[in-house]
């Protein structure tokens, strides 16, 4: 494409970006918000996918014994669980002494828990089971739950289920979303090219009549619609980057055991994308205009 | 170079504008097509130009039949044919000297080939001191010719005119018939649809003559009227 050619398109785009006005910033304003909702849900179901993976493949199983089982038998199941159960590397006791000192820790140094609790500890004796592979923690920790004096069985799958649950309401919803939103982006920059196509349609008819080419006619409307998506998108990324960032930071401060994403080629990635789907958007919108108006 | 074969054109609300149609023209030709109003003329261009297809029959034009264009072939067609309405059909946000230009930027010329071609077929109509004027400055005689600059500036073959003076007192029409006359001599067919008796008479050129969509008579050095 010649130079001169470019800047023609340019120069028309950017005089119809300015002559609708209201429109043209109402199009940018939905392109904006569509655009940050679906990157939001996007970040959320990616980190939500990063957490169940690092649950899924943690190998640790924790297993309560009832409180009224004495030290003796504890350590027979102890002996029984990792001899008995196929794939099991290793099997820690976790004392209920030491379940009482750590929970005393977290209260506070001066604090006398024994006396508080009436000087008998209501913790139960546990282990911390390590699976040899995260895909036998399930069939581990069910044989394990089958011993009698085990009360409880507790491991990152159990966890997941809940999670994929949820996730799968969340990944809908953000489709929904999606659909919806970049509709309705659609909608609104097809209106604000149809606006401009009208305000040029005595030009459009000359030109046809001279000989241009629809390829030629369209263009300029079509970089108008990219652009509306373009800074749409520019301003939904920027937001969404910055509250991203931020949020990520409080959030990490409290919950740091959570592996939230913050990987930089990760994040860009997701960006770019989105400022593809707002560009997307924008040819889109003014496709839809212009081939109705070129009866293409 | 041109030639039409049985072409009937019935326009969706059942109007009959055009009806068997024969008809051949020749490389270099200047030709009046007249007629009442409502007689088929601008349905005639129309047809010429690829704005309408025809209902029955067969258009070609340089051996071709533009029937069978593609969409994408039709803007080249219309290179080779310049076309002139009534209404002048300039743009008003722009000088006389842009509207002119504006048809080769359209077909994407190099800018050094457009400058002196703009400024040649201005002199040609005789609009060079009028170059920064506006549309709205014009009389319309002059917006007339500012159309027909356009029309010829990458050299069509075929240059079509739909009542050009329609608008035009005779002083501004006789002039107009003058540029066109002397497109023509430069080796352009012409074809003008007009009811301009005294155009036509001024002029002893081909005149068909169509009457509620007929050809009712062809005579090659003709007047307005039937001289029977
Ligand atoms: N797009 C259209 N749809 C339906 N009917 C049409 C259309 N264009 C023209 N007609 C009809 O076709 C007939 C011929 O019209 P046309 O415009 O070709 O006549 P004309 O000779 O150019 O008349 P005038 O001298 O008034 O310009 C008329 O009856 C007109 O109403
Ligand atoms: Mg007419």
């Amino acid at each position: 494409m010649r130079l001169r050619t470019v800047l023609y398109f340019m120069r028309q785009a950017f005089v119809s970006l300015s002559r609708n006005g209201w429109m043209s910033i109402l199009s940018v304003a939905t392109v904006a918000i569509a655009l940050f909702i679906i990157g939001s849900f996007f970040l959320l179901v990616a980190n939500a996918n990063a957490i169940a993976s690092q649950l899924e493949s943690d190998v640790r199983i924790v297993a309560f014994v009832d409180v009224s089982v004495p030290r003796e038998e504890v350590l027979e199941i102890r002996e029984k669980i990792s001899k008995d159960i196929d794939g099991v590397v290793d099997v820690q006791l976790v004392p209920k002494e030491e379940g009482l000192k750590k929970l005393g820790e977290r209260f506070g140094e001066n604090n006398n828990l024994i006396t508080a609790l009436g000087g008998k500890n209501p913790l139960p004796d546990y282990f911390i089971i390590r699976a040899e592979q995260p895909q036998e923690v399930k069939n581990i920790a069910r044989a394990v739950d089958g011993i009698d004096q085990v009360e409880k069985v507790d491991y990152g799958g159990k966890v997941i289920e809940r999670l994929f649950e949820i996730l799968r309401w969340v990944r809908l919803l953000g489709w929904a979303a999606m659909v919806m939103l970049t509709g309705a982006a659609v909608f609104l920059i097809s209106v604000t090219i149809r606006l401009t196509v009208y305000a040029r349609h005595k030009e459009i008819n000359i030109m046809k009549y001279i000989g241009a080419t629809d390829w030629f006619i369209s263009w300029p409307f079509f970089l108008e619609g990219m652009i509306l998506g373009l800074i749409g998108a520019a301003i939904a990324l920027g937001t969404l980057y910055f509250s991203y960032v931020s949020l990520i930071q409080n959030l990490t401060l409290t919950l740091n055991f959570i592996p939230f994403i913050s990987d930089p080629v990760f994040l860009g990635r997701t960006l770019c994308w989105l400022l593809l789907l707002g560009v997307v958007v924008g040819a889109l919108g003014s496709l839809i205009s212009v081939r109705r108006y070129l009866k293409v | 170079m041109i030639q039409l074969f049985n072409v009937s054109k019935v326009y969706s609300n059942g109007v009959k504008a055009l009806s068997d149609i024969n008809l051949e023209i020749e490389k270099g030709e200047f030709l009046f097509i007249v007629g009442a109003s409502g007689a088929g003329k601008s349905s005639f261009i129309k047809l010429l130009i690829r704005d309408e297809i025809p209902t029955k029959g067969q258009i070609m034009i340089g051996g071709r039949s533009i029937l069978r264009l593609k969409r994408s072939e039709v803007p080249h067609l219309r290179r080779k044919i310049g076309v002139v309405f009534q209404d002048y059909r300039l743009l008003e946000n722009r000088t006389v000297f842009e509207n002119v230009s504006f048809a080769l930027e359209v077909l994407q010329c190099p800018s050094w080939q457009i400058k002196p071609r703009a400024l040649q077929v201005l002199q040609m109509v005789g609009l060079s001191s009028k170059c920064d004027a506006f549309p709205a400055q014009l009389s319309g005689g002059e917006q007339q010719r500012v159309a027909i600059a356009r029309a010829i500036i990458n050299t069509p073959r075929i240059l079509v005119a739909d009542e050009p003076t329609g608008n035009l007192d005779p002083d501004n029409s006789k002039e107009i018939l003058k540029i066109l006359y002397r497109i023509n001599k430069l080796g352009t067919t012409v074809i003008v649809a007009t009811h301009d008796q005294e155009m036509v008479d001024s002029i002893r050129k081909r005149v068909i003559a169509l009457e509620k969509g007929r050809i009712v008579r062809d005579d090659l050095r003709g007047a307005y009227r039937c001289e029977a």
